[in-house]
Formats: structure tokens, sequence, C-alpha cells
């Protein structure tokens, strides 16, 4: 390979999905705090008309930040860290590079098309699976043109073993392909009849209980491939990358691996406890669920203690603080999870706005700071300048910790209030609150959390600006650091 | 043999099979590193060297010309 | 040695991992299918002004607050009526369970809400339930149901899923046109209990308002 001396990773389209990701972040925290001050005062659903009301509004937040935001965090990240962990250069393949590109564009154009249905209420009213029929044949393009890349690396590689984080994305790739077509699975209405009606609606293959299981089947385990298995692969890479110490245990990342991907698709069902599918379901759902926290956990430890002897690191770098309070957020979450698939937790936490305090734990505190965390680590080597600001960074991880701390603080009590306002009976058996009484009292709890989301989003607003001034106006620098982010 | 018996027993009989499997696993990674035959934990330095430049923990190309050798031996 | 090889070859590895993965689904939901989609005796499919209701309760995004599954506990039984059985919901294409109960549930709104109750309450709902943070949904009124592609709907669904639409359900469009003045008369009965005058003008004109299809839908709740 001496001829290759002046070979470089190119990150031509790293960079482009890195400028989505923060694109897509932004837009949808923004709906997403529009939502939250929507509960607290439902004057503001009336800013533009049918299309700004709270329910039509809600799927263009959810899939913004899970189509927008997170997957193309995941292309960012993939498009960057694959070449360095399989040591090729996608400079070396005309082939793959040219893909590359076209998987961006038809990515970014598809996306913003399919934001604008769910604007206008083209919806197969599926949630997290919203998108009609049409929509879904784009997504499984974008996501084989993914693929191609993927198994296209993987085959020019010069590094003979897989490194722990392609284990991770190529499960990510495989996982969300398996669940996405199955639950869309549908039947456009137009073609089978003689064109009758309007050519974007289709109905379900499944019905009622069926599709019920299929869609939480689904919708739980994208959040499995879509929000933890490839963040655990990027923390996998940035973390150790970032502090310069190798995974604590490379066999328990195996472990937890193989763990993660068995136990994980059976939990499903937690999301339907008490419902109308068969109790031995609901069961192993409740039993797999609290099984899961050997392999979540196995991970989150793992990297903790990748951390060990190293914990001076924490005050002074404030990337290593984000990713370790990535992983603190994901104990969190994977224990709170757990706790509510338990059948009588459930009971009362279940249709509660504990569940979205749950979510956004989870998403807040661990999917969004580690994919913030690698961004910033990855452009002062895309873009060879020093971070803008670690001032800045600091501000915004004191922000948005705090902002993460009030939605769930708030969301516990609101959703436990709730539930057992629901349940309460006199001495004579009668309920004590008719429903409006329980939607008063979570007043002062959306106002907490829509304070949460307006400082939540003003730290990813700093998050954007350090950014673009990092492109822009950081220091150049003259050769790639090894380990620790430069900043200034 | 309705569909549920069959769903019973393969459950149970998969799940045996995958938690034999995980457990034969988890010995084979630690004994195959006390007997030396394989270092898992150097693998964790493909994330730390991973510029270019810096040769390959597992060259590809290499080992797959060691194996040749030792298949024509 | 075997996880040796596994790790080195992609593909296999990509192999197993989808094995792994897609063992949950083989063994907890694919059986179920032969027994959970029954419906039950007293469950009949929807008429096509229902059908084109519940296009605009997704369309409208209704489930981001309302759940339609009653769970078998003496305080939901009590508020909302008998709990929830899974063959009601075998016509149901998508399920509209729900996962969030911002405001109540609707599975049984049809026993115990009239069509003009919800008409004034999508028009203003605090008027209606003081302390309500539910939106008004005024849009309802003017903008035109899709009641054809309901149409197209059930007969999609009768062919492909033998749900139990009668004879005259076609896939042409002189079956439609055939069919259509039964939907514009099962919106008049509900117009018939409404006060807004617009409503019944765009009936009388061939076009039924989404409100109307909706509250169809809501009536048939029960």
């Amino acid at each position: 390979m001496q001829s290759n001396a002046a070979l470089e990773y190119d990150y031509t389209v790293a960079k482009l999905f890195t400028y989505v990701t923060i694109l897509f972040g932004f837009l949808g925290m923004l709906v997403g705090t529009i939502l939250a001050l929507q509960l607290a005062f439902p004057e503001l659903n009336y800013l533009i008309g049918e299309y700004g009301t709270f329910s039509r509004l809600r799927p263009v937040h959810t899939n913004t930040v899970i189509f927008g935001f997170t997957v193309s965090g995941v292309f960012a990240t993939w498009y960057y860290f694959a070449q360095r962990v399989l040591k090729v250069s996608m400079a070396e393949s005309k082939f793959l590079m040219i893909m590359g590109k076209a998987h961006f564009w038809v990515y970014f154009i598809g996306a913003l098309i399919a934001t604008i249905t769910l604007v206008f209420g083209i919806s197969a009213g599926k949630e997290y699976a919203q998108y009609e029929w049409w929509i879904d044949i784009v997504i499984v393009i974008i996501w084989l043109m993914w693929g191609v890349n993927i198994f296209g690396m993987i085959g020019i590689r010069r590094e003979k073993v897989l490194y722990v984080s392609i284990w991770y994305y190529l499960a990510c790739f495989l996982g969300i392909a398996m669940l996405y077509l199955f639950n869309n699975a549908s039947i456009p209405t137009y073609f089978m009849t003689d064109g009758l009606g309007s050519i974007n609606h289709s109905v379900s293959m499944y019905s009622g209980t069926n599709d019920a299981l299929v869609q939480w089947w689904y919708g739980h385990n994208a959040v499995a491939f879509g929000f933890t298995v490839p963040i655990v692969g990027m923390i996998y890479y940035f973390l150790p990358k970032e502090s310069g110490q190798a995974i604590y245990s490379y066999k328990l990342s195996l472990l937890s691996f193989w763990g993660l991907m068995f136990v994980y698709l059976w939990a499903g069902s937690h999301h339907l406890l008490w419902s109308t599918v068969p109790d031995w379901m609901q069961t192993m759902g409740s039993a797999f669920s609290i099984v899961l926290i050997l392999p979540s956990w196995g991970s989150a430890i793992n990297m903790l203690l990748t951390m060990k002897g190293e914990w001076n690191q924490l005050a002074e770098n404030p990337l290593i603080k984000f990713m370790v309070i990535a992983s603190t957020f994901y104990m969190l979450s994977t224990i709170e999870g757990p706790i509510q698939a338990i059948k009588s937790v459930n009971a009362i936490a279940h249709f509660t706005d504990w569940i979205p305090g749950h979510v956004h734990d989870g998403v807040l505190g661990w999917v969004v700071f580690m994919t913030m965390a690698a961004l910033f680590h990855m452009a002062p080597r895309m873009w060879k300048k020093e971070i803008y600001s670690k001032k800045l960074m600091g501000i915004q991880f004191w922000m948005q910790t705090t902002a993460v701390v009030l939605y769930f603080t708030s969301m516990w009590v609101a959703g436990i209030t709730q539930g057992m306002m629901w349940r309460a009976v006199d001495e004579y058996g009668n309920l004590v609150y008719s429903f409006i009484d329980t939607v008063t009292v979570l007043h002062p709890y959306y106002v907490i959390r829509g304070i949460s989301g307006v400082l939540y989003l003003a730290g990813f607003i700093l998050f954007a600006y350090n950014m673009y001034k990092t492109i822009t106006a950081g220091r150049k620098l003259t050769e790639e650091p090894q380990f620790r982010t430069p900043m200034a | 043999m309705t569909i549920h018996d069959i769903q019973g027993y393969g459950m149970f009989f998969l799940t045996i099979l995958l938690t034999v499997l995980l457990y034969w696993y988890i010995l084979y990674l630690y004994r195959s590193e006390k007997k030396g035959e394989r270092n898992f934990e150097k693998y964790g330095r493909i994330a730390l060297d991973d510029s270019i430049g810096t040769p390959p923990v597992e060259e590809k190309s290499a080992s797959e010309e060691d194996r040749r050798t030792k298949e024509q031996n | 040695m075997f996880f040796h090889w596994l790790e080195k070859n992609p593909f296999y590895f990509a192999l197993m991992v989808s094995i792994v993965i897609s063992f949950a689904g083989l063994l907890e939901i694919v059986p179920n299918f032969a027994s959970a989609a029954r419906p039950l005796s007293t469950t009949t499919p929807r008429t096509v002004l229902e059908l084109a209701g519940k296009n605009v309760y997704i369309k409208d995004n209704c489930i981001a607050c309302h759940s339609q599954m009653i769970r078998p506990f003496k305080s939901e039984t009590d508020r909302y009526g008998k709990y929830s059985l899974s063959g009601e919901y075998a016509y149901d294409r998508p399920f509209l369970w729900g996962s969030k109960r911002t405001g109540p549930d609707l599975h049984r709104v049809g026993n115990y809400r009239t069509t003009d109750w919800h008409e004034n309450h999508m028009l203003n709902p605090p008027a209606i339930v003081p302390g309500s943070i539910m939106p008004a949904y005024k849009h309802q009124f003017t903008n035109v149901a899709d009641i054809e592609t309901a149409y197209a709907e059930a007969v999609t669904v009768k062919n492909a899923f033998f749900t139990p639409y009668g004879p005259e359900f076609k896939r042409t469009r002189k079956a439609w046109e055939a069919h259509r003045p039964k939907v514009l008369e099962d919106a008049k009965k509900i117009a018939a209990d409404m006060k807004d005058e617009g409503v019944k003008k765009m009936i009388a004109n061939g076009e039924v308002p989404e409100i109307v299809a909706l509250i169809a839908y809501l009536n048939s709740l029960k």
C-alpha cells in the first residue's frame, strides 16, 4: 500500500449528513417545543389554521426527530467512522462515492416531501409509521442505498476484523429493514379498484389486534434499532477515540450485543399490557423487559468503565462530559422502561405523561447528547478546524442537562398524578374525578415541560451556532488530533 | 398437533438452543483468550489507531494469504 | 471455530443477526394471526360514511390524544363502559387503540355522546367542557370528506381480506356512482341533528363535510 501514501479519508458525504442532522434536529425540536407549549397554552393551536393543531403537528415532531435527526445522525457518523475503523477511504471507490452522494440527496429530498405530506394529514394512521405507501417505497430505497454503502465498504476493507461499532450499525440496518417492511405492509386502494378515490390512500395488511401486535413489535424495536443499537455503536467508537482509552472489555461489548439482539425483540408487547392481545404475550413482554436490563446495563457499564483511571477528563473535556452523561441517561431510561413494563405499574403508567417522560429522558439525554458529542468530535477532523468555543459548549451542556431533568421530573409527577386520579374512588366505590379534573391538574407540569423544551431548544441552537462558527471561523489545524478534540 | 403446540415446543427448544449458544460463546471468548489463541482486547485498538497510515490490527489480505499457504501445506 | 468464522464473514454475521432478531417475531406474532382476527358475531363492517369518518380521524390524528382501548379495570369500565374485546376490532385497518390519553377514551363514545354534542364540542371544546385543552376543529365544517376513497377502501378490504361487504360493492366507477346516494342519505340523517346551515347546504350539493363523516364514525363507536 505504499502507493497510497497521500490517501486520505473522504468526508464529503459525512459533511452533508452533518448539515441535515443539525437542520432536522432544530426543526424537530422546534415543533416539539411548540407542542409542549400547546398543551400548557391551548390558544397556540391556532397559529396556522388546520395545519397547526397539536394533533397534526405531533407526527411532524416524532417523524422529524426519528427519521430526520436521528437517522441522518446515524448516516453522518457512519460515513465518518466506518472509513476509519475499516481503514479504507471513500475516495478509493468511485461507485461508493457516487452512491453515497445519491443516498444523501434522495434522503434529503424524500425527507422534505414526507414531512410536507404529514402536515397535510396524508397519514396511514399508525404511530411512528404514518407515511403513506409511496413514501414507504422511497424510504426502502434510501435504506437499501445505505446498505450498498455498508456492504461495499466492508467488502473493500483493509482491517480484517469488524470493529464492534460496525456490528451495531449492521444490526441497525438489518433490524430497521425487517421491522419497517413488515409493519408498513399495506394495499393501495386506488389500484385495487378502477382508480377510485385518492392515490395516496392504503389499508393495512393486518387488522385490529394483529395490527396492534405488529405495530408495537415495530414501534418498540424501532426504538431498539434506531435509538439504542446505532447509538451504542456510536459511543463504542467515539468515547474510546475521544478519551484515548480502549473499550474496558471488548468481550463484554460482544456479549451484550448478542444479548440485546435476542432479548429486545420480545419486549414489544409491553406496549399492549391489559389490552386484548393474548395474556401470555403480555407476560412475555413484561418478563423480557426485565431481562433487557442485563444487556443494556452491560453496555452502559462497559462505557463508564472505559473511563476508569481517567475520570479527570470528565472535568477537563466537555465532550467526555456529554458522553458520560449520555450513558448515565441510558442507564436511567433502561431501568425505567422495565419498571413501567411491570403489569401493575403499567396499569397506572400507561396512557399517562409518564410515558412521554420516559421516552424523552432516553432521547434527549441519550440519543441527542451522544449525537451532538459525535458531531463535535467529527467537526475538527472533517473541516480541520478547532472547535470554536469550549465555553459555549459548557453552557450548552448545563442548559440541556437542566432541561432533561425538568422534563422527566415534571412528567413523572404528572403521569403518576393522572394515573392515580383516574382510578381514585370514594368510600362507596364511585369515581372521584371526572376526566377533565385530571387534565386541568396537569397545567403546572405542562408549563414546566414547556420551559424545559425552550431551554433544550436554546441549547441546541447554541450547538448549531458553535458548529457553524467552527466550520467558518475556527482556527486552522495543521494535523489531525489523535484523541482529544481541540477547542478554543 | 395444533399451531399452539408447535409454537410452544418451538419456543422451548429454541430458547434452550440459544441459551446454550450464548454460554458456549462466553466460554469460547474467555477460553480462547486464556489459551492464547486469540486476543480480543486488542481489537479495542481499532478505534484508537484509525488513521489511514497506521497498519490494521489484522490485515485482511495478509491473513487470507496465511490461510491459503496453510491449506497448501 | 464457529464463532471466529462468524465474526470475520460479514455475510454470515448478517444472516446470524437476522435469525436472532426474527426469532421473537416468528414465535410471538405470526401464530396469533390464525386466532385473533375473528370478529364477534355482532361486529359489522363500517359503512362508507363511517369509513370516511375514520379517515378524518386519522387525517386530523385524533389518536395523538385519544385511545380506543378500555382496559379491564373497574375504574375504566365505570368511566367508559364495557371493557374492549379483541373481536370488536376485527375490521379495523389500521387499529386505532392509541397510546396516550391526553383526552378520554373513545372506544364507546357513541353510547354517551350525541351528534349535537359533538357538533358544539368540535367548534369550541372549552365552551362545552370548561378547562379543556383540546383545540377546535372548525375546518372540518368546511373541508369535504373523501367518500370516494372510503368506498375504494371498502371494496379493497372486501376483495383482499373477505370483509363481508354486500354484493353491491364492486371495483367499478359505475358501482360507486350507484352507491353514492346511499352515502349522502346517511350524511343527511346525521346533519338533521346539527344546527350548522353550511353543512346542510354542502350535503344538498352532493358533498359530505368532514365533520358529518367524523360524527358518523364516532356515533358508530359503541
